[in-house]
């Protein structure tokens, strides 16, 4: 169910799971449109020659993953706030999942605030936010 | 090994002073290209025949300074990694609009865990348009972990 307005929205709810395309050809178009050309996020073999696992997916993509997941759910919400820690690489070809639950509503001024994580197959957590959003209120 | 950071002073002599400032603005391409990429379904984002069309509202996060550190900024030994990043939104950005990024260090503060203490570095960029209105601000947080000299 997707939501319109505040009245739609329930304490504790959880957002329907979403999985980004973490695909290098994505994250190359991705690197591309936000001017960051580095070769860690865009070639596996030159990040491994830096010491990371692998090409990364860049922090604000995965921060842009938050929102648009947030927009799936609620697709007239106003992200007016995204705060992301990344606690550890998120790799580019592996397969990581995104949940969403909310922790405070203020139906008076449509107001939610919702905790957000970026979890790889393994479960172990890779990125965390808290995003403030502006719904509806009728 | 390094000397520890004296937090307080670098906090004294270099917080909330703008060190950077730049014009730039987005393109509807590279707007919409970036929201689809993040997986945006929502046309305002990826549409730019959408008459409501506008930047995804955590772009504004990639944008860069030209300068990573205030003038006179020591040199920190160790590798800074990216610790986080955030980003609020006051209205929406269109495309074609020229915006002015002004860049100050906003806040330095530390965590000390089992493996030593991590110094955390915050800069701010409050982003404005060609009418002097914020339209939103992002923050960078770089991380060191510091070792204490043996």
């Amino acid at each position: 169910m997707t939501i319109a307005t505040i009245k739609d929205v329930e304490f504790g709810e959880e957002l329907p799971v979403f999985d980004p395309d973490t695909s290098l050809e994505n994250v190359k178009k991705f690197a591309t449109a936000a001017h960051w050309f580095g070769p860690r996020f865009t070639d596996h073999e030159a990040a491994r020659k830096e010491g990371l696992p692998g090409a990364l997916v860049p922090g604000i993509m995965s921060q842009g993953f938050l929102a648009a997941m947030i927009h799936r759910w609620a697709p007239q919400a106003n992200v007016q706030n995204v705060d992301t820690v990344f606690r550890a690489p998120v790799v580019v070809d592996e397969k990581y999942h995104i949940t969403g639950v909310v922790t405070d509503i203020d139906e008076a001024s449509g107001r939610v605030e919702i905790d957000l994580t970026v979890t790889n197959d393994a479960g172990e957590t890779r990125v965390f936010g808290t995003a403030q959003v502006q719904i509806p209120t009728g | 090994m390094t000397e520890l950071l004296d937090v307080e002073a670098l906090r004294a002599k270099f917080l909330n002073t703008v060190f950077d400032e730049k014009q730039f603005e987005l393109t509807a391409e590279d707007m919409s290209n970036y929201a689809i990429a993040c997986g945006e379904l929502a046309t305002r984002y990826t549409d730019p025949n959408d008459p409501d069309f506008q930047a995804p509202p955590t772009m504004p996060t990639c944008i860069q300074p030209k300068k990573r550190m205030p003038k006179g900024f020591p040199k920190i030994a160790g590798l800074g990694m990216d610790a986080g990043k955030a980003v609020q939104s006051y209205k929406p950005i269109r495309p074609g609009v020229k915006l002015t990024g002004k860049t100050h260090m906003h806040d330095i503060y530390t965590k000390t865990g089992r493996s030593g203490r991590m110094v955390f570095f915050v800069n701010r960029m409050d982003i404005f348009d060609s009418d002097g209105e914020q339209v939103a601000w992002a923050d960078t947080s770089i991380v060191i972990r510091e070792r204490p000299k043996e």
